[in-house]
């Protein structure tokens, strides 16, 4: 079963539709023993990154879900702000911790000549293959203000161009999380979600 | 790269899909899940969703109808219509829109667009600018009598820090004849939040002139879906032939 994490951000129902369709196994919960009893944690969200990490740790879930992915190394997917959230540190709006299971910061794109958030349909270029060996230079759906700048390259799994280069996805041991949105990403999402999960 | 989008916009009163010209005379074009199943089956770049009546009547959008355009979509949908509050915005995220688009609130209400980026972030909060062209420069659409400029307008969201702006030409609106090249160059130079042109696509070469006029990056349209048998894919090839790179 899927944990879907839900702290009161982000776009649950759309995840939740991507899985379904694909009859994977899921529940959307902030219940500790859900989480627990789970095989995978999907952590969604939009919105800011000092929001996020109030409202985890507002219901005990920061904690909870770096025993499960750190301790207990249970296959983890992050969606944008899920993705975010698993640094070092945030910058939105202001700088404060995230829940730090990759080094590295979430920074602000910054840019005289292109327009900000980076909307729409952009295409990836893969680094790590498990997941994403059939979706090298395919588009994915982009929407963020800023972005993952990890300590050691080494943890990136794709980079998407956006006139400079940005992390489009990080995959470290159990953790794989994803910049853009695979559950609005139409066909190309939805075989990411079916690599992801069916691949164990 | 960015890929261009090329949006269906579907405009709602409360019963059916309607279109206007120059924002009168709405005439029924269809069922809006019908038409939102169809767009995912064309695997369209994203859906906007606005209910043009919301406002005015004083009424809320219907959220169970809303549910159900969104069930027939898998790409990113932004919804819009009688947005007051942030109640109103979590409801409508809640059923799974990735965005929703303000107007009538935006107008008069600067705190609550910069409280809704605050709670929701930038990226889901689109604000819709519907222009006409006075001789004192461009000025905002609007019901109740407010003289806004355009300038002074796009100065201010952008200063919330919102995430789109969906640009609609009021003069253009359902003429298929072109779109207001002139305002959307106008707008792109005024602020560097990502804009939907919108308002008088009627045949491809619009679409053509549109991205060689203008460095516009999406394009929403509804008349040309409606009443020709133009897809957004034909108009994808169409701007592809002038290196405009497209998502097919």
């Amino acid at each position: 079963m899927i944990a879907i994490i839900d702290y009161g951000l982000g776009n649950l129902a759309s995840v939740q539709k991507a899985l379904n369709f694909l009859k994977l196994e899921n529940k959307i919960t902030s219940d500790h023993d859900e989480i627990k009893s789970s095989d995978f944690i999907l952590l969604p969200g939009v919105g800011s990154f000092a929001h996020g990490m109030q409202n985890l740790r507002e219901k005990r879930l920061d904690h909870l879900l770096s025993d499960e992915v750190l301790g207990k190394k249970k296959r983890f997917l992050g969606i944008c702000l899920g993705m975010q959230l698993i640094a070092e540190t945030g910058t939105e709006p202001y700088e404060n911790p995230g829940l730090g299971w990759i080094k590295g910061k979430i920074i602000k794109i910054e840019s005289s000549n292109l327009r900000i958030p980076h909307m729409g349909w952009n295409s990836i270029e893969v680094r790590q293959e498990d997941y994403l060996a059939d979706l090298n230079h395919k588009d994915f759906y982009f929407i963020h203000s800023y972005h993952f700048v990890p300590e050691d390259e080494k943890v990136v799994a794709a980079y998407v161009d956006y006139g400079t280069k940005l992390v489009a996805a990080i995959q470290h041991e159990n953790i794989f999380a994803a910049q853009f949105h695979p559950e609005k990403s139409q066909g190309a999402g939805l075989t990411l979600l079916k690599n992801y999960f069916e691949k164990c | 790269m960015l890929k261009a989008r090329i949006i269906p916009i579907l405009t709602f009163n409360g019963f059916g899909l309607v279109k206007t010209k120059q924002f009168a005379n709405p005439r029924m074009v269809g069922n809006p899940v019908q038409a939102a199943r169809v767009y995912n089956q064309r695997g369209v770049d994203e859906l906007v969703f606005l209910d043009i009546f919301a406002s005015d009547q004083k009424r809320k959008i219907n959220l169970k109808l809303v549910a159900d355009v969104i069930k027939e979509c898998y790409m990113p949908v932004a919804i819009g219509g009688g947005i007051t509050c942030i109640d109103d915005i979590t409801n409508l995220l809640k059923i799974g829109a990735d965005k929703v688009v303000i107007k009538t609130k935006a107008l008069t209400d600067i705190d609550f667009i910069k409280q809704a980026v605050h709670v929701f972030g930038s990226q889901c909060i689109t604000i819709a600018i519907d222009a006409y062209k006075t001789e004192a420069g461009y000025k905002i659409h609007n019901k109740s009598g407010l003289d806004i400029s355009l300038d002074d307008f796009l100065r201010s969201m952008t200063e919330c820090e919102v995430g789109e702006f969906v640009v609609t030409s009021v003069d253009n609106d359902g003429m298929m004849n072109g779109f207001d090249c002139d305002l959307i160059n106008h707008v792109l130079s005024k602020t560097n939040i990502p804009v939907i042109a919108v308002g008088g696509g009627g045949e491809m070469e619009h679409y053509s002139e549109l991205f060689t006029k203008t460095k516009t990056e999406a394009v929403g349209s509804a008349s040309i879906f409606h009443f020709t048998q133009y897809t957004p894919l034909d108009i994808k090839n169409e701007i592809k032939k002038i290196n405009i790179p497209v998502r097919i």
